[in-house]
């Protein structure tokens, strides 16, 4: 039997164990490893129900963890790394806006950042320490997504950002929020990343977001707002 | 008794300073007798301010009206007492330094007025630190700066020299004029010039005062962004003045900003947290600029901004652990930042005259001319040793004290009990490390260029040891920096200090030195006891001067990973003889270094400033009309004013 | 500072350990690095064969070179036998001797480097040169991780006293600690990183990707060379020693007597074994990483150990 002090500094063992997961995704380039990191976040989120559940005994953490299991551990890893054999691209060297040594010097401030807002919005909950840091790093891994998504230029990078950032609201929710509720944003999330996903798979997804909206050009949008642009232009000088 | 010694002191620095002047064209004799009278002054300044020191006496020293409201009054206590000890420690090895040093170059006039000018800057920095009013100290202040401006321009001949003097004189009345402003805004609230505890004020008038105050002292002190007059000043200066100038005047700034902030305006935290930022980024940016430099005496230049940032880091961490009420860890800061300031004084006089020496011996400043020099000038290596291990705070000498000292206040930065203050501390902590961990890079650097390896120039090769009185003064600051590190503990303890918890240097002095004896011993006579002396390994390829590591290539990996920091730029130009570019004709590459603070906001400001007083020159016509008219309006503008406004 | 009966006892007997010990490790580092490439391996006892044969030869210095090249192995094996003294490996006296200061251990061995970068720009040798500048570079950028490593123990065990962390942490055995388990990451980067291995550098060769610690030593010879290696197996036991003792404190002598001291050695020896296989299994699994890739490895550690920072100011 676990005793509720071991079962808290598991849990705070396996959160920060999932924020440095994040953080190892914001500076690798590696395809392959990112994939697997996440899937290995997810892994460690499903062990942060569990624990949270041998204290508390509420079924929906068991649920959320069976979830967790299946769709970000197994299914969703297993799609991305299929797409990831058909497009053969195994690295995302490009960077937009901030390069790895400077993201993680960002993430430092995010985490101290979110610290010090939480400490004034948190006050009156009076919630325990660990539950305290468990919403610091949920919000905070939800950032270091969107740090993700917008500081890389590959699109499958893109997407393994935009699955950070659930893992991230996912763990908000473990510590903070009622329960039935967030899996309906959870649904939510996962609707718009499946819509994300098809209509990557559908335009192509081999590359960039540049060579995305070159696809974009190649459907003749441009081209006839050009076309109009000459016609105009074409009748005031006559 | 130790006002008249002090004023015996004093007394001889005058006359010192006269002497020469008077009879500027005389030979040498009179030059050593007026550094003899420098030496004997500053042993009496010393036997006074030590005294005072160490019996915590407030001692009133002299008072001189000039009107009712003005006077000159001077007086010791134990703050003061200690910087004049670190100037007095640094004056006599310097003056005995000078003896030979000053024989180099110049005339006889010239000398002479070095001679005469150094005593007088000695003295003014001396009353600098003893005012006990704001007229005095900024008097002095300003006598300081002439003097050491006259003296920067020793070798006014050069553009160099030139360039540097009109700049270091543009900076440092820049910095009077701040302390002015602080210094009258204090007189309206205070209504008198003396320098004591600070009446009611607002708190945005305080802010003001120490904002203006902390300015003027820190472009005297050469924090960044003030710092620009520094590398050029101390390299240009002959090198007896470099080593006053970087030991000693940039501390008297220092000495201003604790006066004023301790016990005039009484420090708040937010101040600390200012102060400890500054010097943090005066820390490593002081170092990093260091590590690029090939011209020994601006490193050792860049490298005193370094310094002064760790002290403000010292004075920064006692002024926030003294407001949150943790007094133990408060007087950890404070030590450390005080013992830093002679440690400094010690360490970078001593780099300096050796540097001097070197320069004179080998006629350049540029590391990538020197190497070898261990084999030609052997003392003065080993005294260069020993100032790059004390800087680069190796134990057991003295710069670990200091340093450790601050290290041990940073680790006890998680009992503030302020968590984000915490982390700030933390990561000054990392800052500090990478900046002590880049001070042994810069000086395994400059010993290694300088001193080993092949001569790079023949006049490298041909050198010749310095004069015994060039190797005496250096030598007394070296037995400093070992006595002050090894007999550390007694010495805070004699100071007041002894509560610190400071490591046993003495312990760890003898244990080194029993180990070494020991290993040695064992294996000295030990079988086989056979050595062969052969050519170093080259790979098939002869070794000349031009294969060994140079400088630039001994920085290179740090100036690339902090390429954000340099703005380095590399720009390889090739040319092809084919479209493809596979067929190479020719090349050339370079590396470019933004002087990023130059660049960015000297120049810019210097351009307003230049623009502004082309358009005021044009009201200067050189017509009597104009000056009539001008004179007429200002006649009618009095009128208005006093007729109608008052 | 008062030296006991026992503190001698101490200094005797951890420094003579130290020393039998340290070349061991490096032999069980190699053996495994061996197996995993599919080859067989030198004998275990090879460091100490080589230390031996190193010894009885005679010593070649270059005709370039000063006085630097000849103090530096004494000063280096001195500094590391002091340095020693502040890292008791399986007990602690109850006085430490002011020696177990940590910053007072890292500044010990910033001067062992700094006499070595020396020596390696002696000779006028563009190898020596080039391993002191890289060396220079490389320590220098980890300090920074090193200094917050050590400012978390501090944090957390409270002590700035190396004899004494290894106490508290004996007495605490806690680990479960997420601090203590997220610094021992960065850790042993550090320990990667100071004793020259894949990925940072390669102790197998001095070729020119690699130049860094081995090239330094390129013109030592005979009992100098024999020295320099000794010091430098003794530094990586030391680092190797924090680790163990802080994160596994298992069976550390609490008492000083014969019985519990023997334990705590051969514990020691044990645990010390297996980290060594595990940081050969490391050097196998990786490839050297560029010299200017290292800072992305850095900053993983530093973010680490900021992280137990944040951990700890935050409970």
């Amino acid at each position: 039997m676990i005793t509720a002090a071991l079962a808290e500094s598991l849990t705070q063992a396996l959160v920060v164990l999932v924020l440095i997961s994040g953080a190892f995704i914001v500076t690798r380039k590696d395809l392959l490893s990112l994939v697997s990191t996440y899937q290995m976040q997810s892994l460690l989120l499903a062990g942060v129900a569990l624990s949270l559940y041998s204290v508390d005994q509420s079924p929906t953490l068991l649920y959320l963890a069976g979830l967790t299991l299946v769709s970000k551990v197994l299914l969703i890893p297993y799609i991305i790394k299929r797409i990831q054999r058909k497009i053969n691209i195994s690295r995302d060297m490009e960077f937009h806006y901030v390069s790895p040594i400077a993201s993680i010097f960002i993430t430092i401030i995010l985490i101290l950042l979110v610290y010090g807002a939480f400490s004034n919005i948190l006050k009156e909950l009076a919630l325990s320490n660990l539950f305290y840091l468990g919403a610091v790093f949920g919000i905070s891994l939800t950032l270091m997504g969107m740090l993700i998504t917008f500081s890389r230029k590959k699109v499958i990078t893109k997407i393994i950002g935009y699955l950070t950032m659930e893992n991230g609201v996912l763990l908000f929710s473990l510590f903070i929020t009622e329960l039935p509720f967030i899996i309906e944003v959870l649904i939510l999330v996962d609707l718009f990343m499946i819509v994300l996903l098809a209509t990557i798979l559908s335009i192509g997804m081999d590359s960039s977001v540049e060579a995305y909206q070159e696809r974009f050009h190649q459907l003749h949008i441009e081209d006839l707002q050009e076309k109009l642009h000459l016609h105009r232009k074409h009748r005031g000088e006559s | 008794m130790f006002s008249s010694l002090f004023l015996t002191g004093l007394f001889f620095l005058f006359f010192g300073a006269l002497l020469p002047l008077l009879s500027v064209r005389s030979g040498r004799y009179v030059r050593t007798a007026t550094l003899g009278f420098t030496a004997v002054a500053a042993v009496l300044l010393l036997v006074s301010s030590a005294g005072v020191f160490t019996g915590d006496v407030q001692e009133e020293i002299a008072s001189y009206n000039v009107s009712n409201a003005l006077s000159f009054s001077f007086a010791l206590d134990r703050l003061s007492s200690f910087f004049i000890i670190v100037i007095s420690v640094v004056s006599f090895c310097v003056a005995i330094y000078s003896a030979g040093y000053i024989e180099h170059g110049g005339g006889n006039a010239k000398r002479n007025i070095l001679a005469g000018l150094m005593n007088v800057f000695i003295a003014s920095m001396v009353l600098v630190v003893a005012s006990t009013n704001t007229f005095s100290f900024l008097f002095f202040w300003e006598i300081m700066s002439l003097a050491s401006f006259f003296l920067v321009m020793y070798d006014y001949e050069k553009k160099e020299t030139r360039k540097a003097g009109i700049f270091y004189f543009i900076m440092t009345q820049l910095s009077t004029v701040f302390l002015m402003v602080g210094f009258l805004a204090l007189y309206q609230v205070n209504g008198s010039f003396n320098i004591e505890a600070m009446g009611s004020a607002s708190q945005l008038m305080t802010t003001a005062i120490f904002l203006s105050l902390l300015t003027g002292f820190c472009i005297k002190a050469g924090v960044i962004p003030f710092h620009k007059w520094l590398p050029y000043a101390h390299a240009a200066s002959p090198s007896n003045i470099s080593a006053l100038m970087s030991g000693v005047m940039i501390k008297v700034a220092v000495y201003g900003l604790m006066r004023f902030v301790l016990y005039v305006l009484g420090p708040v935290d937010w101040w600390g947290i200012l102060i400890l930022v500054l010097g943090t980024i005066s820390a490593i940016f002081g170092i990093i600029y260091a590590l690029k430099e090939h011209d020994i005496k601006r490193l050792l230049a860049y490298s005193s901004i370094e310094n002064i940032g760790t002290i403000l880091i010292g004075f920064g961490l006692y002024i926030i652990f003294q407001a949150h009420n943790l007094p133990a860890i408060a007087y950890l800061g404070l030590a450390g930042s005080l013992f830093h300031v002679l440690n400094h004084g010690v360490f970078k006089s001593l780099l300096f005259m050796a540097t001097g020496s070197i320069v004179n011996a080998t006629d350049t400043r540029d590391l990538e001319g020197m190497g070898g020099l261990i084999k030609k000038m052997p003392y003065t290596a080993a005294l260069f040793l020993i100032g790059s291990l004390s800087i680069s705070a190796l134990p057991p000498l003295n710069g670990f004290v200091s340093e450790y000292m601050l290290f041990a206040a940073f680790f006890s930065s998680n009992t503030l009990g302020d968590p984000m203050l915490t982390i700030l501390l933390v990561l000054c902590l990392s800052v500090f490390a990478l900046t002590s961990a880049f001070v042994a890079t810069c000086f395994v650097k400059a010993y290694g260029i300088m001193f080993l390896g092949l001569p790079r120039t023949d006049a490298c090769a041909n050198a010749k040891e310095a004069k015994k009185p060039m190797i005496l003064g250096p030598a007394i600051l070296a037995a400093l920096c070992i006595l002050l590190g090894v007999f550390s503990p007694a010495l805070l303890s004699a100071s007041g200090y002894g509560t610190l918890p400071v490591p046993d240097l003495m312990l760890v002095g003898s244990f080194l030195l029993a180990t070494y004896a020991i290993i040695w011993a064992a294996l000295y006579h030990s079988y086989p006891n056979k050595t062969r002396v052969g050519a170093t390994w080259d790979c098939g390829t002869p070794l000349s001067s031009r294969t060994q590591y140079t400088a630039s290539g001994f920085s290179q990996p740090i100036m690339r990973m902090f390429k954000a920091t340099y703005k380095t730029k590399e720009i390889p130009e090739r040319t092809f003889y084919d479209k493809q570019n596979s067929l190479f004709r020719s090349g050339e590459a370079k590396v470019t270094l933004l002087k990023f603070f130059e660049e960015y906001l000297y120049m810019p400001v210097g351009k307003k400033v230049m623009s502004l007083s082309i358009r005021v020159s044009r009201m200067q016509n050189w017509n009597l009309d104009t000056y009539i008219a001008y004179a007429f309006v200002a006649v009618l503008l009095v009128l208005v004013y006093v007729g109608w406004l008052i | 500072m008062n030296i006991d009966a026992n503190y001698v006892a101490y200094a005797f007997l951890n420094t003579a350990f130290i020393i039998l010990i340290s070349p061991l490790f490096m032999g069980v580092a190699k053996i495994v690095k061996a197996q995993a490439q599919g080859r067989i391996g030198p004998p275990l006892l090879q460091p100490y064969y080589n230390l031996l044969k190193l010894a009885q030869k005679e010593r070649v210095y270059s005709n370039k070179s000063s006085a630097i090249t000849k103090i530096t192995p004494y000063i280096n094996i001195t500094i590391m036998i002091v340095a020693s003294l502040g890292i008791p490996l399986a007990f602690a006296p109850e006085n430490s001797g002011g020696l177990g200061n940590i910053i007072l251990l890292l500044y010990l061995l910033a001067m062992g480097r700094f006499f070595m970068a020396a020596a390696g720009l002696d000779a006028g040798s563009t190898f020596g040169g080039m391993g002191s500048s890289r060396e220079m570079s490389i320590s220098s950028i980890i300090e920074p991780i090193t200094i917050i490593v050590f400012a978390a123990l501090a944090f957390t065990l409270n002590t700035m006293d190396m004899h004494q962390m290894f106490q508290t942490a004996a007495q605490e055995m806690s680990f479960l600690n997420p601090a203590l388990i997220l610094v021992s990451i960065p850790l042993f980067i550090v320990l990667i990183v100071e004793t020259a291995r894949v990925p940072v550098d390669n102790p197998e060769t001095h070729l020119e990707l690699t130049m860094i610690h081995e090239t330094m030593l390129l013109e030592y010879a005979g009992r100098d060379l024999a020295l320099m290696e000794l010091s430098h197996a003794i530094k990586q036991t030391m680092l190797m020693a924090i680790l163990i003792n802080i994160l596994v404190p298992w069976g550390y002598a609490r008492e000083f007597t014969a019985p519990a001291v023997i334990i705590g050695m051969l514990l020691f020896l044990a645990k010390g074994i297996i980290l060594a296989t595990f940081i050969g299994l490391t050097e196998s699994s990786m490839a050297k990483m560029r010299l200017f890739a290292l800072p992305n490895l850095f900053i993983i550690a530093f973010f680490l150990s900021m992280l137990t920072i944040l951990l700890e100011v935050f409970r």
